[in-house]
């Protein structure tokens, strides 16, 4: 079932082209990575995606329901999100438990199934012992944990994900992309994430997309020439 | 001074505006609106100028014309989505522009001084008043407890709230609105110099003071109670303006709480 289906895209900043002739599909089940040099307007494609930017051409279609027929639930991590707003009065635990929200809890008491996944995610980042710091008083790499915890609190159907490991170390990074691909092996989420880590990556990935520069072009316009499917392939089953 | 009834309705007003500026001054510190308490007053000073210049019921023009720069301060908010403080800068001046020409056509027609509005008369509060204040407490009290969960998301990040499914130009008008009819309610009462300093400092304060979102709403409803109170009651015993007393009385108390944190964080490094 295809979560996402971007349909030869374009898109344009002012007149100047950015993106062209885009097209590619994430199912439920996938792991998708984008991939692409500095100021290839990765995010960009991301925005173009979730809706916070409109195509100038083309179409993309994010799905409405999951592969159970419910509502599909996204679970969104922008780009530097450890510079998140540092005097925002929350604790931990209170934005991580924002996570639940999505999951039909804005009107509802969260219970002890969501506590219990709350709980989990912090545990699976290590922050639960910080679950009553103030976030401000947090490094980045802790912060960028939480923004992690959050998300798999959330339990989403659909991971998009703008380069989520920066500073994290090598060991939280290969724990981040098993996890990863435990969810869209076993749980059938789908799974798409910028990073520039693509070598460490591309044996846990079913499908890597690469943004290259046009040739043809004036502009810095940045365009994918097909979906290569990895060499490798690590399987998590269990 | 608690047996004047004019004290009375005072400290019935000041308390019901103590249970919801720190809420709505909240919202608008971590939206980065905190001048847009400042900007409406200012507007609503217009409002009621129109009102008085048109002889019909100024409360009537004032929320109109609040509610309408309301909603058009969120769409300058997007256009100058990373210099959100022009469009204060230009609503700021031009409302109080557009209320000092309304005032020079009425000359001499205005039945109540401009003076009142500026700086406030809680001292003189009706009790329509007091009651238009206490359904507006209810209002916003009923709102904040159903809504707190997506106005978290929402004040955290726009984008994550969107991505979440979350109605986010909607729920922003809806902010702006509600905000601009507290304004043109509580105006009148303390004065449009002063309305923004009584919403936004609680809970600029209380942010200093607590680590998670619901004690900032709690300790800023203490801290507002507190602050509201004391300054009524010494600017009954020293004879002061009730709206800058309560005014001073705040930022003495972020003075106070300023000092105690740094000095609790460097007695923290001396530890370590």
């Amino acid at each position: 079932m295809h979560y996402i289906e971007v349909d030869n895209l374009a898109f344009h900043y002012e007149n100047e082209p950015v993106l062209d002739n885009i097209s590619f599909q994430v199912n439920s089940g996938e792991f998708v990575m984008l991939t692409g040099e500095n100021g290839a307007a990765k995010t960009t494609l991301l925005r173009n995606i979730l809706g916070l930017l409109k195509p100038t051409k083309g179409s993309v279609q994010l799905s409405k329901k999951n592969r159970w027929g419910t509502k599909l639930v996204v679970g969104y991590v922008p780009q530097q999100v450890a510079s998140f707003n540092a005097g925002f009065p929350s604790t931990v635990l209170e934005l991580v438990q924002s996570g639940r929200y999505p999951r039909g809890r804005w009107f509802k008491k969260l219970d002890k199934e969501d506590k219990e996944h709350v709980r989990r995610s912090l545990e699976s980042v290590g922050m639960w012992d910080m679950r009553h710091k103030k976030i401000g008083e947090l490094s980045g790499g802790q912060k960028q944990r939480i923004s992690i915890a959050r998300i798999f609190a959330t339990d989403p159907d659909l991971f998009v994900l703008d380069e989520p490991t920066t500073g994290m170390d090598v060991e939280s990074r290969e724990e981040f992309y098993k996890l990863l691909k435990h969810n869209s092996e076993v749980h059938g989420k789908g799974v798409l994430m910028v990073t520039h880590d693509h070598e460490e990556l591309k044996q846990y990935v079913d499908k890597h997309i690469e943004l290259i520069r046009k040739e043809d072009s004036p502009w810095r316009c940045f365009s994918m020439d097909s979906c290569k499917e990895p060499s490798k392939h690590h399987s998590l089953s269990h | 001074m608690f047996f004047y009834g004019f004290m009375q309705r005072a400290f019935q007003a000041s308390f019901l505006i103590s249970l919801i500026a720190p809420i709505l001054g909240l919202f608008l510190i971590l939206r980065r609106q905190s001048l847009m308490a400042d900007t409406l007053s200012h507007v609503s000073l217009a409002g009621v100028a129109l009102g008085m210049l048109m002889g019909v019921n100024p409360t009537i023009t004032n929320l109109l014309v609040v509610v309408g720069v309301a909603i058009l301060l969120e769409y300058l908010r997007i256009i100058y989505r990373s210099y959100s403080e022009i469009s204060i800068a230009i609503l700021m001046s031009g409302g109080m522009a557009v209320a000092l020409v309304l005032m020079g056509l009425n000359n001499g027609g205005g039945t109540v001084s401009i003076d009142q509005f500026l700086f406030g008369s809680i001292v003189t509060i009706s009790q329509q008043q007091i009651w238009m204040l206490l359904i507006l407490t209810i209002v916003i009290l009923i709102l904040y407890i159903v809504f707190r969960k997506p106005m978290y998301i929402l004040t955290f990040d726009e984008e994550t709230a969107f991505t979440a499914g979350l109605p986010i130009k909607v729920m922003s008008i809806l902010f702006n609105v509600l905000t601009g009819i507290t304004i043109a309610i509580i105006m009148p009462i303390v004065g449009a110099l002063l309305v923004s300093a009584i919403i936004v400092l609680p809970a600029a304060i209380s942010m200093r003071l607590s680590k998670s979102f619901t004690g900032v709403i709690l300790i800023g409803i203490l801290i507002s109670v507190f602050g509201m109170i004391t300054g009524l009651m010494s600017s009954y015993q020293f004879g002061t303006p009730p709206g800058a007393t309560v005014t001073l009385v705040f930022i003495a108390v972020f003075i106070v709480t300023l000092s105690f944190n740094k000095v609790k964080s460097r007695i923290q490094a001396n530890n370590i």
